[in-house]
């Protein structure tokens, strides 16, 4: 479910949405004493132990397991009731021991229960007097609190699920009382028109202009909490999960949640999915500990993921968000799933690509796969401490530090003065990728540190080259042993340039010079004109930039043909970012333009930085 | 000037110690290039007595490298070819899955074709008229070399040696295997070394790609298949592997390699063709299986030092013959590996004389690999990466395969051309019976209105059996026989022009009786008669079925013309020479049409076909012919009309047709045309658009995201390059007749060929030849013209003379 009824043509997801008109079973609740949760244990000195023991604040990427991958997927014995049917109590437990057993040791904390615990294997909901989620009877026979208390005896913490909204099937007929809240009933919580809210339009939004809305958010919290929750995933959630508009304006639910949570007094992280808009960035930090930023990775097919169904899209996807992520919440890039090639349907080399991404990223590091079924390659992935500490270190999230074409270079300045670097080819043939270090401010030499092959390689001059296979990768810590890149810098409003077309000056707070020049579309160019250096060469160029999408932009020196780059999004109309390109400049005078080609939308320019020399 | 005449070659620049190893190359007996086009025994190779490698620094001359290995789904832009005239292969170098995927140029299905479809064209199926396919896929898997493992990873090709060199490092341990088709030995092979302690275990996998069964021997180590081809053409692979450590031995189909600090793989194989169209175009006395296992068990008993050495004085022989300077490319250009270096060379549009040079020597690479003692290369030559090339690799005879041999004589392989001819010969029976038998058939729209035929033609397209595919091609004749006569007029062999005199004559034969007696109308208002070619059409665009056309009437005046010389200089036929002149000089010749200015292709002011089509068929006068010249043999109207034709088909179509369009700018000696097609040749292809793949094989996008490989802009462009530096006509040489500003500064080039039975050497300095030799290899007299200066050199064959200060 989930992002399965966004735009993408995939998959049977839809389940959700089918429910039957019955009348709603009410079942007593016992409810649970609140257990609090055994502090995190296991994690050796060495391991990037989760900073966060309290389940507050999201100090690091969350990790874990989660059972979506594996419901979703149509992969030979994994759902043999029916769709998603291998969420079950049996199937939770089991792959609760082998975490502990073979993944807790290097951080994988949390076992998270996805959609569909409260349905049955058709996929028809449940729910209490109260109009809560009730836990499938068959699915999870003796209640959702004695799972969490598994979990917790193995040393994890337990996750569990909800759509955002007042489901459908929970109104009733708008007379369920609200738990905890004399004289509310479900029709108080919601608008009179029920108007419909999240990614499936599976609920009706709630109206905590009453507060019987904030009082039934209470009351599944309360729930949550009494089981013993430590993780909660709201789905759905918009503007995101392929909505927008008001109807789907959630962001009062996920206050409302993290209020609830609060009043619990159990610590949850609150995880948002899928999709979230960019332009609430703001909420989500404010409200949540992460976020989804993207559709599923699950390909609804016969294997957990394809490369080409969506894997690959995070390239993509992932820069607009890097400035987003931090302790107190992250940027979601969804499910790891890595662990065994057969099950995951992909090579070695895009399981490697896959887990190095989302260490960059500092995604949430959950994986999906059968965790008694890992294959050795799936073990040295998910269990490289090195890479995990990328993941879970004080870094920034890695950017690319070149165009994201086909050959990328992502990197990030780690405290201690030594670079992060991604080497990455996305193409389906082998390539070479280069990082200079130009790119990374600095020339001379450096030495690097291969931590999937846990081996020093040691001394580069100027760059490392690798080859790479189709889709393949490579993580590198570079301690730079030369001296800082001098570089000249040229402003894009500068007068000495040439503008074309409509291209304009235009201001821009977070700009060099506080100017920027910006409607480079259709055939609109930026040159700079007197781009001066001593020896002819082909250099590494450092352009500033602003551009809320990605954008492809011709840059071009002197007479060349140029190349047409795609330059990552930096998120939004007012953050900079920069990436670097390789021109061949003469000595004396050069020019160095930027051309948004006919019909073509580029990025705004703010400045160049060239090296003083080779 | 000086004129210094000197009865032995001077030394060239470009080349190294060449004398010394044509006298190796000599004993070795590879000097010899013409072979049977054949799978056969051969003789034990004679091995170098010393090593004939190249030192570190004079290989790194004409070699081009890469960072990355290719895979098995992108060999076609990423395999590195090897071959040695006959097999061919493409190489993935992929250090855990080394892949190579085989063939032998005979390895064809399909068979005569000799019954014309209603419409009047030949089937064009795999199965009728055959397509070219692999002999087989050898895969080297190394599962502990996993490319994401590795460090440092380098690939080269030494084009002078021809070898591909594979190095890598792990954990410390720097591996290398060397890949080479060996023509002495006639086998494959892959040689695998270390250095740092490492060592080698995996699985090596012959298999074939028809549905063969793969068995090993485990005794002697062999895997090796036999089968035969639905058309009944036998053939078969075998493979060794020998290690002078760890543990070789066979497992299943499959041979297994245990900690084997070195490693030599051996390959051959082969067909039971035969180049005889009376035994059908088989040797039924020829066993490829017994024979593929021989040759990799004779050549297992010599080390794999011993192999490339042999292999290595084979090449370099050859590769030495010719030399090329275009000046020194920068330091930042040569930091860059081959193709971030095209990638530069486009967006920077800075002039990369090495890489241009290496361009051109990558050709020359390529028709050494693919044109040594068997068929001829066709569209893809001998580099297959499976059984369905587009066109069937086949033989295109309206400009294709054409220009796949301009290159031979001009860049000094004029060895590599016997397979052209030796092919034309061997079908010469077959195409001469089906002319007789099918080209008169009411289905073919082609056919001679008066009812006659004689002598032979052929198909647009060609196999090796003799069969035709697509439509019948009447001028196809006329166009192969101005490369087979071309050949004789840069080598001056009279025995070559006796062999294929039987070719020219069918062909002049068959125009005789095909041309139409018509009136025109000159512009003057008076009228004539002339001979024109019956209905045809001009490739591939325009009418199908048009009297005179420009390509057709300048095809058979310049076969006419050739014959005319053959018959005097053979001292036969010359009454019928002389007849043949006659009906030369009443040939009708195009004019230039009054609404377009053009050059008429067709007898029609109009324009009939596409502004800028790919094909330059009615420019044929131009090049490779020379009848239109920028000089005053060519009336003014006529030159302009050419010039205005060349203009309008633009700058801008891919590989085979930028090739010409600079091989004719450059005759009219406009040289930055000529250069900007040349760089346009070289543009990195991406997602299958024009240009060059990595590997540097031509691409050309047949539809969005589709890009073929075709190989003859990777002789065409080179030749297109030769002929910016030395134009030739028998008894005229003109150095330098358009060099471009990129390669003006300072620069060589030797061993060029030169119409008339010449070789030369030239070098110059700011745009201006500073010195010349030619060297006479049956020539005896001619003009040189460099700069102003005009100059006439009577050698005797063996002969040379040096100029100096010309212009």
């Amino acid at each position: 479910m989930r992002s399965s009824s966004s735009p993408a043509p995939r998959g049977t997801a839809r389940g959700l949405m089918r429910r039957s008109v019955r009348a709603l079973l009410v079942l007593a609740v016992t409810a649970g004493v609140a257990v609090a949760a055994p502090a995190a244990t296991g994690a050796g000195a060495a391991a990037p132990a989760p900073a966060d023991p309290a389940g507050a604040g999201a100090a690091t990427p969350y990790m874990g397991w989660s059972s979506w991958s594996m419901q979703s997927s149509q992969y030979p014995g994994l759902n043999p009731d029916g769709s998603y049917s291998y969420l079950t109590e049996a199937n939770v437990l089991k792959q609760t021991d082998a975490l502990a057993a073979k993944l807790k040791d290097f951080g994988y904390t949390y076992v998270n229960i996805d959609a569909g615990w409260w349905m049955d294997n058709s996929w028809t909901p449940g729910y209490d007097q109260y109009g809560r989620q009730r836990p499938d009877p068959v699915r999870f026979p003796h209640g959702m609190k004695p799972v969490a208390d598994h979990i917790h005896a193995k040393g994890l913490k337990a996750g569990i699920y909800l759509p955002v909204g007042l489901e459908k099937g929970a109104y009733g007929d708008g007379k369920v009382p609200i738990l905890g809240a004399p004289g509310c009933t479900t029709a108080d919580a919601v608008y009179p028109d029920l108007r419909t809210t999240n990614g499936w339009d599976s609920a009706y939004k709630l109206d905590f202009g009453s507060p019987c809305a904030q009082a039934y958010v209470d009351s599944q919290a309360q729930a949550f909490a009494d089981w013993g929750y430590d993780f909660l995933k709201l789905d759905g959630v918009g503007p995101g999960s392929s909505r927008s508009g008001d109807n789907y304006d959630n962001v009062p639910d996920v206050a409302a949640w993290q209020k609830a949570i609060a009043a619990t007094g159990r610590p949850i992280h609150l995880e948002l999915s899928w999709s979230l808009d960019i332009g609430h960035a703001a909420d989500w930090q404010r409200y949540s500990d992460g976020w989804r930023i993207d559709t599923d990775v699950e390909c609804y097919c016969n294997t957990l993921v394809t490369w080409e169904n969506s894997v690959n899209d995070r390239w993509n996807d992932a820069p607009a968000w890097s400035g987003k992520a931090g302790p107190g919440g992250w940027n979601d890039l969804d499910a790891v799933d890595v662990g065994n090639g057969a099950m995951d349907g992909l090579t070695q080399a895009e399981r490697q690509s896959y887990m190095t991404l989302w260490a960059i990223n500092k995604s949430p590091l959950f994986t999906g796969d059968d965790i008694t079924s890992l294959d050795s390659y799936g073990v040295s992935l998910l269990t490289n401490r090195e890479v995990i500490a990328v993941d879970q270190n004080t870094s920034p999230v890695a950017r690319p530090v070149t165009p994201v074409g086909d050959q990328q270079v992502w990197a990030t300045a780690n405290p201690d003065g030594s670079y992060t670097v991604a080497l990455f080819n996305l193409a389906g043939a082998p390539a070479s990728v280069t990082a200079d270090w130009a790119a990374l401010g600095f020339t001379g030499n450096a030495s690097v540190r291969d931590l999937w092959n846990k081996r020093d390689l040691g001394p580069y001059r100027d760059r490392i080259t690798e080859a790479l296979p189709a889709h393949g990768s490579r993580l590198f810590t570079v301690r730079p042993n030369g001296r800082t890149l001098a570089t000249t810098g040229y402003e894009a409003e500068s007068a000495a340039n040439t503008l074309g077309g409509n291209a304009a000056v235009a201001g821009c707070d977070t700009c060099s010079g506080g100017k920027k020049v910006g409607n480079l579309y259709d055939g609109g160019t930026l040159r700079f004109n007197g781009v001066t250096v001593k020896k002819a060469g082909i250099y590494t160029v450092k352009v500033r930039y602003v551009s809320g999408d990605p954008r492809s932009v011709t840059v071009s020196s002197d007479g060349g043909n140029g190349t047409s780059l795609p330059f990552p999004s930096t998120g939004d109309w007012s953050t900079t970012a920069t990436v670097s390109v390789r021109l061949a400049l003469k000595a004396g005078a050069n020019t160095v333009t930027f051309d948004s080609g006919a019909g073509g939308y580029a990025p705004d320019i703010d400045r160049i930085d060239v090296p003083t020399s080779l | 000037m000086d004129i210094q005449p000197g009865a032995t070659p001077a030394d060239r620049p470009g080349t190294t110690g060449r004398r010394g190893f044509l006298a190796l190359a000599a004993a070795t007996g590879a000097a010899a290039l013409c072979g049977l086009p054949a799978f056969t025994a051969s003789a034990a190779p004679l091995r170098p007595a010393r090593s004939p490698l190249l030192p570190a620094a004079d290989a790194a001359k004409n070699q081009l490298w890469w960072q990355a290995p290719g895979s098995a789904g992108s060999m076609i832009g990423q395999g590195l070819p090897v071959g040695n005239g006959r097999l061919g292969a493409l190489a993935s170098n992929d250090p855990a899955a080394e892949l190579l995927t085989v063939t032998d140029a005979t390895l064809w299905t399909g068979g005569a074709n000799d019954t014309l479809q209603d419409d009047g064209q030949f089937p064009y199926g795999r199965d009728d008229f055959g397509s070219l396919t692999l002999l087989a896929q050898l895969t080297v898997a190394i599962p502990g070399h996993d490319l994401g493992g590795v460090d440092g990873y380098r690939r080269v090709l030494d084009m002078a040696q021809g070898v591909v060199t594979t190095t890598y490092d792990i954990a410390g341990v720097t591996y290398q295997r060397q890949l080479f088709a060996s023509r002495p030995d006639d086998v494959i092979v892959l040689a695998f070394s270390q250095r740092g302690g490492g060592s080698y275990t995996g699985t090596v996998s012959l298999a074939g790609t028809h549905g063969e069964t793969t068995a090993a021997d485990p005794a002697s180590r062999t895997a090796s298949f036999a089968a035969a081809l639905g058309n009944g053409l036998r053939y078969g692979a075998a493979v060794t592997v020998s290690s002078s450590t760890g543990k070789v031995a066979a497992d299943g189909g499959s041979l297994t390699f245990t900690g084997c600090r070195d490693l030599t793989v051996v390959l051959s194989g082969g067909t039971d063709y035969a180049p005889d169209a009376s035994a059908g175009f088989r040797d039924p006395s020829a066993d490829p299986h017994a024979l593929a296992l021989t040759k990799v068990r004779a050549a297992a008993r010599h080390s794999a030092t011993t192999l490339l050495d042999t292999h290595v004085a084979d090449f370099r022989a050859v590769f030495e013959q010719f030399g090329l300077n275009l000046g020194t490319s920068s330091a930042a250009q040569r930091e860059l590996d081959t193709w971030q270096r095209v990638q530069a060379r486009w967006r920077d549009g800075v002039p990369d004389p090495e890489l241009e040079a290496g361009y051109l020597q990558y050709g020359r690479y390529l028709m050494i690999s693919g044109s040594r003692g068997s068929l001829p290369m066709g569209l893809q030559s001998v580099w297959l990466d499976g059984n369905d090339p587009d066109w069937m690799g086949d033989y295109h005879t309206d400009i294709n395969i054409q220009m796949n041999y301009w290159l031979a004589d001009r860049a000094a392989l004029s060895g590599c051309f016997d397979a052209f001819a030796d092919y034309c010969l061997a079908q010469l029976p077959s195409w001469t019976d089906t002319t007789r038998r099918l080209f008169e058939s009411p289905a073919n729209r082609y056919r001679n209105s008066g009812g006659k035929v004689a002598g032979w033609t052929v198909a647009i397209s060609t196999n090796p059996y003799g069969g035709g595919g697509w439509w019948w091609h009447p001028a196809g004749n006329a166009w192969l026989c101005h490369n087979l006569y071309e050949h004789y007029e840069f080598t001056q062999d009279r025995d070559y022009l006796a062999k294929v005199y039987p070719l020219l004559k069918g062909a002049v034969q068959f125009w005789e009786a095909r041309l139409l007696t018509t009136t025109v109308t000159d512009a003057s208002g008076a009228s004539r008669e002339v001979l024109v070619a019956d209905s045809d059409w001009s490739p591939e665009q325009g009418p199908l079925d048009a009297k005179g056309i420009t390509y057709a009437q300048e095809l058979v005046w310049n076969l006419f013309g050739h014959y005319r010389t053959a018959t005097q200089v053979l001292g036969t036929d010359t009454g019928y020479g002389a007849a043949v002149e006659a009906l030369r000089d009443r040939l009708y010749l195009p004019v230039v049409s009054p609404t377009t200015g053009w050059l008429e292709e067709w007898m029609s002011p109009d324009n009939l076909g596409e502004t800028t089509h790919r094909h330059l068929s009615p420019l044929f006068g131009l090049f490779p012919g020379d009848r239109i010249r920028p000089d005053d043999s060519t009336p003014k109207d006529v030159l302009a009309g050419a010039t205005a034709l060349l203009t309008a088909r633009g700058m801008n179509s891919f590989g085979w047709a930028n090739a010409w369009r600079s091989l004719c700018w450059a005759r009219l000696k406009d040289a930055e045309k000529a250069y900007q097609l040349v760089v346009t040749n070289l543009r990195p292809s991406a997602g299958g658009s024009n240009g060059s793949a990595m590997n540097l094989f031509d691409i050309y996008q047949v539809e969005q995201g589709r890009g073929i490989f075709q190989i003859d802009a990777n002789f065409g462009t080179p030749a297109a390059v030769l002929e910016m530096l030395v134009y030739s006509r028998p008894g005229h040489v003109e150095l330098l007749p358009a060099l471009p500003a990129a390669w003006a500064a300072a620069g060589s080039v030797s061993g060029v060929g030169i119409r008339g039975g010449f070789v030369a050497d030239l070098s110059w300095r700011d745009g201006k030849v500073t010195e010349a030799t030619l060297r006479s290899v049956g020539g005896r007299s001619t003009t040189v013209v460099a700069g102003g200066a005009v100059r006439t050199v009577d050698l005797r064959p063996g002969e040379s003379v040096t100029l100096r200060h010309l212009g």
